[in-house]
């Protein structure tokens, strides 16, 4: 391994290449910071060659402090969990007394180290830092192996996590991190552990399979591969984590954890014994585990919901793409081992994707000779290098699928991946950069084998997410993707989910660059205009009054000319008074809404202003506010019967009509009406569901009861948007009401009137009805606004789904398809099925979604949201309103 | 954070030569920027494809997004010269472009992204004595993404793609000639009767100071 630069100890500094000034302080190294470097960097070049050079050092240096040679250790520990066997030899060794410290001195300077090791573990643990106690449990339990540490304290700590499975109401989350803390740990120091008491061993994996016995129903809808109909949790093609960590040790407890050996490094089993009779193993302390923190501060909405949003944590599932003779099953104890290993890389690294993509390449070091196939190229081509080991049965896996398949799974994690989808990308892309020979087939059949999956099962979200990082990943490498080996799938009926995805990506594609430098990508057969897989033209506005022979062309240009002119929008909205007098003057009975018409071509007429660029936009939007006010507020007169939501409405599908040909300016522009306060989230909601289904030009694709990636795209905009702005404003609140806190505190302080000595004047004073500032009163009422807002897109958006998809008898569309998807035989069937099959299943896959991402703002609300959608299916026996209800159980943990 | 490799979240040393505020004050402001400088752009890149890439890093559910794109200009012609702003709504989502797209592909160049202070009026315009951008004036080498050899070949190629050049022709250079991008959410202002209804016990200190702080937001959104 090599680091940029010399670790300088404490924290980070800022690296500045080109700055003198700053380079010559940054050289200073202090021999403190030096020595915690030289620890940290142990093992990068060879750790068994440097073991004995760096304990020699290391027992030099003792006048530094314990500490800091603790420090370093735990550094190393949490932040290079690949190293840790390691660590624990160090440590081994440092134990052994020397002539300069004989062992009546007192403990040995490995005792010392750990005993001061524990206090930083201490510290995790009131922090509830998960991964660096899950790795510091992954030292200690390697200790336990070397026979520093004792197997009752060990055994004890690992209890106290199994613990946490057992209190009331624990949170999946919580849970799930403390049963593989405890699991982990068992893996690795069973060997020792189980010889000590099998029987708390049995308790150990009893504790987590009730657990996880318990966790059945949120997995079925979390499962990255599904179907409707079937109530199954456990599939071919994935895994999720409590099964795979209850399966291994199943399988290590077996054999009396002789696997153990093989599955992680034990560098330190070849040393001998300490003396019995100078030497007593360290007893780790006993702990509990603290709960989680309450937050203190939370707030309740006007109707007393409680507004305070708890991501739950679901169950982790990670998708298969490979064949266990390619990738390693993680269901086995090495399996296990090596995902856990390079998951717990690309999560650390995240903060230098650089380093993470260098070290996961590098990850064949850290693990049992004979784990991953010798790279064929610098042993065959040099005659002086060894000779590649002998395969392991059973192993002998490819490094670089195995690493793709791992971030992959991880980045498809439901309902969220645990860091933003491009840091997947773009790791991935370091990958293949260091070592494009060997990743980039890696890389290729990865996306070949999630391909095979679109139709067969694969989460709509999931097929989502993968168009989204092949577009990305294509945009990386010269948009060098071989479409030609797809073209027979251009004879599947158009919303088949592979054809959706040939689409979608394109479409993602072209937005990352242009029409024509995609059209070039594409094999003539996907360039004909008839496949329908990419537009014959770039996307450009789509102006309605354009043509001088279309109705309103005249109209259209006055306007036209005004915004041109940058007439003032005062101006702009008399004439716009003017225009609609005329049209209803001449009203012959062919229009039927003079407001509607005289908004659509206002708003189109506004957009051509503003579409040369998105900043032309904004400026267009800026400078015409009063005008998009007028617009909405309740519609151009005054005196038309359309309120305000159809004029909102009418802003929309004049957008969308706009930029019918480019669906990201559609996103775009509805995001900015959504930020300058034109339309609200419930509006864009309302649109998406019901007008724009009802605008037969804008749901050619999607018929009126079925949602596609684009609709969902909208959607989705318009309740981050909602969340996002209970958000701001909850930490608004709670600035401000610390301020106010703080400020009241002062006050007290200060003696007021003078009896701030007087006890009981201070009991009063905390009772006497506390005023807010003015700027919290303010707070507090927008506060109280946004989640009024928040709850009634969510409420919308929950009615849209169920009228979509259980539409009551006496709507005009019924849905038929949406019954038929989900059940076995319609699904056995879907070989045959047509866009309007495909449609309904598609929408039932964004509606699962939707339940499982907005659980924690569901949660909040889950009384009244129900009571609205499902009231009137009270006694319902209708399959659909069952299944609808039961996601939607599941999601709020009424299941 | 990390003690064992350089998280790439780090200002550089990039740093705007005309800014008038010390060392320690930039670091500040830096410390809590919603502004990306961008770098090493095609003079053919567009603001929706800056904004497709960009918004990859943007968090909608914590009250992000993106604000505004300010092409980089040359100060002659009106055309983008390679550089541009992305200001987003919140700090964490500028670090997470720095960490993950920095030193990737966007229009098959490799772009570079820095925490810049804030966008200025003027500073969408170009510095080389030329009009574009200083980098481009010394440049030898062709560049087909930057207008070919140096800044005397620019023209030449600019007549090929008379679309982006026509773009924006219209830029102007005073106050106020760049839009804001919309500012926080705020309690709409048209009824007061209302306001008023809500707060009965302190009437006549509410309305003034609610208006007030209305104000301070107002200008506030401006200044951001």
């Amino acid at each position: 391994m090599s680091y940029d630069r010399p670790h300088r100890g404490g924290g980070y500094r800022r690296r500045h290449r080109d700055d003198y000034e700053d380079r010559r302080r940054d050289v200073y190294e202090s021999p403190v910071d030096k020595l915690k470097t030289t620890i940290i960097k142990y093992g990068d070049v060879d750790a068994l060659e440097e073991l004995p050079q760096l304990e020699k050092h290391i027992r030099e240096s003792v006048q530094h402090g314990i500490s800091t040679l603790s420090e370093a250790f735990r550094i190393s520990v949490t932040e290079q969990p690949f190293k840790i066997p390691y660590y624990a030899v160090l440590l081994r060794r440092l134990h052994e007394p020397t002539e300069e410290m004989p062992v009546s001195s007192g403990p040995s300077l490995g005792k010392q180290i750990l005993e001061d090791f524990w206090k930083g573990f201490q510290a995790y643990l009131d922090k509830l830092m998960w991964r660096e106690m899950r790795l510091c449990i992954h030292f200690f339990a390697h200790l336990t192996v070397a026979k520093l540490v004792s197997t009752e304290s060990m055994l004890a700590l690992l209890q106290s996590f199994t613990a946490v499975l057992d209190e009331f109401g624990v949170s999946h989350g919580r849970a799930k991190k403390a049963a593989v803390c405890a699991a982990e740990g068992l893996m690795i120091g069973g060997p020792i552990l189980k010889a000590s008491s099998s029987r708390q061993v049995q308790e150990v994996v009893s504790a987590i399979q009730a657990y996880n016995d318990t966790t059945v129903s949120s997995k079925w809808l979390i499962a990255p591969v599904n179907t409707m109909h079937s109530n199954l949790s456990s599939f071919a093609s994935a895994d999720e984590l409590l099964d795979i960590v209850l399966q291994v040790l199943r399988t290590l407890d077996d054999s009396d954890f002789a696997e153990t050996a093989s599955a992680f490094m034990q560098p330190y089993v070849s040393y001998a014994d300490l003396d019995p009779t100078l030497f007593t193993a360290y007893d780790l302390p006993s702990v509990l585990i603290p709960p989680e923190v309450i937050e203190l501060d939370s707030l309740s909405t006007d109707s007393g919901e409680e507004a305070q949003i708890k991501k739950e944590e679901w169950p982790e599932y990670f998708l298969c793409l490979f064949d266990d003779e390619i990738t390693p099953d993680p269901k086995t104890p090495a399996g296990y081992a090596v995902r856990t290993g390079i998951s717990d890389i690309v999560d650390i690294f995240e903060v230098n994707r650089k380093e993470c993509a260098r070290l996961l390449l590098e990850f064949p070091r850290w693990v049992p000779v004979g784990t991953f196939k010798a790279r064929p190229s610098a042993a065959a081509e040099s005659d002086l290098a060894p000779p590649a080991p002998d395969p392991v049965p059973g192993k002998d896996w490819q490094l670089e699928s195995t690493i793709i398949e791992n971030v992959l799974g991880t980045y498809f994690c439901l309902p969220e991946s645990l860091h933003k989808s491009i840091y997947y990308f773009s790791l991935i892309t370091e990958l293949c950069k260091l070592s494009p020979s060997t990743v980039g087939p890696a890389v290729g059949k990865s996306i070949r084998k999630l391909y095979s999956h679109l139709g067969e099962g694969l989460d709509v979200e999931v097929a989502r997410r993968f168009a989204e990082w092949f577009a990305v990943h294509m945009s990386n490498f010269n948009f060098q993707w071989v479409w030609k080996e797809w073209i027979p799938d251009l004879s599947l009926t158009l919303r088949h989910p592979k054809r959706a995805f040939m689409q979608r990506a394109i479409e993602l594609e072209m937005r990352l660059a242009y029409h024509d430098r995609i059209l070039k990508t594409l094999p003539a057969d996907m360039q004909a205009p008839e496949s329908q897989t990419i537009a014959e033209q770039a996307p450009g506005p789509n102006f309605e009054y354009d043509d001088p022979a279309k109705p309103h062309h005249d109209a259209a240009q006055s306007i036209l000319n005004l915004f041109r002119g940058r007439a003032k929008a005062e101006d702009v909205i008399s004439h716009v008074e003017t225009l609609k007098a005329t049209l209803e003057m001449t009203d012959d009975g062919e229009v039927v809404n003079a407001d509607a018409v005289i908004r659509s071509i206002t708003m189109q007429s506004l957009l051509l202003v503003g579409a040369r660029s998105f900043s032309h936009l904004l400026n267009a939007i800026e400078r015409y506010l009063p005008l998009l006010r007028n617009m909405t507020g309740g519609g151009v007169s005054g005196t038309s019967g359309s309120g305000a939501p159809d004029a909102k409405a009418d802003v929309l599908t004049a957008s969308a009509t706009f930029w019918k040909n480019n669906r990201h300016m559609v996103g775009i522009v509805f995001d900015k009406l959504m930020q300058y306060q034109i339309v609200d989230p419930t509006d864009v909601v309302w649109w998406t569901f019901v007008r724009r289904a009802e605008t037969r030009a804008l749901s050619e694709e999607t018929g009126p009861t079925s949602l596609g990636a684009f609709e969902w795209d909208l959607l989705k905009g318009a309740l981050d948007k909602a969340n996002g702005r209970v958000m701001t404003a909850r930490r608004k609140v709670v600035a401000l009401r610390k301020e106010d806190d703080d400020a009241r505190a002062r006050a007290k302080a200060s003696g007021g009137d003078g009896n701030a000595m007087d006890v009981d004047a201070d009991v009063k004073a905390d009772e006497s009805p506390t005023t807010d500032s003015p700027a919290l009163t303010t707070a507090l009422k927008a506060f109280a606004s946004l989640t009024k807002e928040q709850k009634g897109a969510l409420s919308r958006t929950l009615d849209g789904f169920v009228s979509y998809l259980a539409p009551a008898t006496s709507d005009v569309h019924s849905n038929p398809d949406s019954h038929m998807v989900i059940t076995e035989q319609g699904w056995n069937d879907r070989g045959v099925w047509e866009k309007e099959q495909w449609n309904a299943w598609e929408t039932w896959g964004r509606y699962r979604h939707f339940c499982r991402l907005y659980a924690p703002y569901l949660r909040s609300y889950s009384t009244t949201l129900q009571t609205v959608s499902f009231a009137k299916f009270e006694d319902s026996t209708d399959p659909a309103v069952e299944l609808l209800k039961k996601m939607w159980n599941i999601a709020i943990g009424q299941e | 954070m990390s003690h064992v490799v350089t998280p790439l979240d780090q200002p550089s040393n990039y740093k705007d030569s005309q800014a008038r505020v010390d060392r320690h004050k930039q670091n500040e402001l830096l410390s809590k920027s919603t502004t990306l400088y961008l770098g090493n752009l095609s003079f053919y890149t567009t603001e929706e494809q800056i904004y497709e890439l960009f918004t990859k890093c943007a968090s909608a559910e914590d009250g992000g997004g993106i604000k505004r794109i300010i092409m980089g200009l040359d100060r002659n012609t009106r055309t983008p010269c390679g550089f541009c702003f992305v200001e987003f709504y919140t700090h964490g989502e500028a670090l997470a472009s720095m960490r993950y797209v920095s030193g990737t592909k966007l229009d098959e160049r490799i772009i570079r992204c820095d925490l810049d202070l804030g966008y200025k009026e003027g500073r969408q315009f170009g510095r080389g004595k030329s009009g574009g951008q200083v980098r481009d004036e010394h440049r030898q080498d062709y560049d087909p993404g930057r207008g070919g050899w140096g800044a005397q070949a620019q023209r030449m190629e600019i007549e090929r793609r008379r679309e982006v050049e026509e773009r924006y022709a219209d830029a102007q250079d005073v106050p106020g000639a760049v839009a804001g991008g919309g500012g926080d959410w705020k309690e709409a202002e048209s009824d007061p009767v209302l306001k008023r209804g809500r707060s009965p016990d302190d009437e006549g200190d509410n309305m003034r100071s609610g208006q007030r702080l209305r104000m301070e937001d107002e200008v506030e959104s401006e200044r951001m």
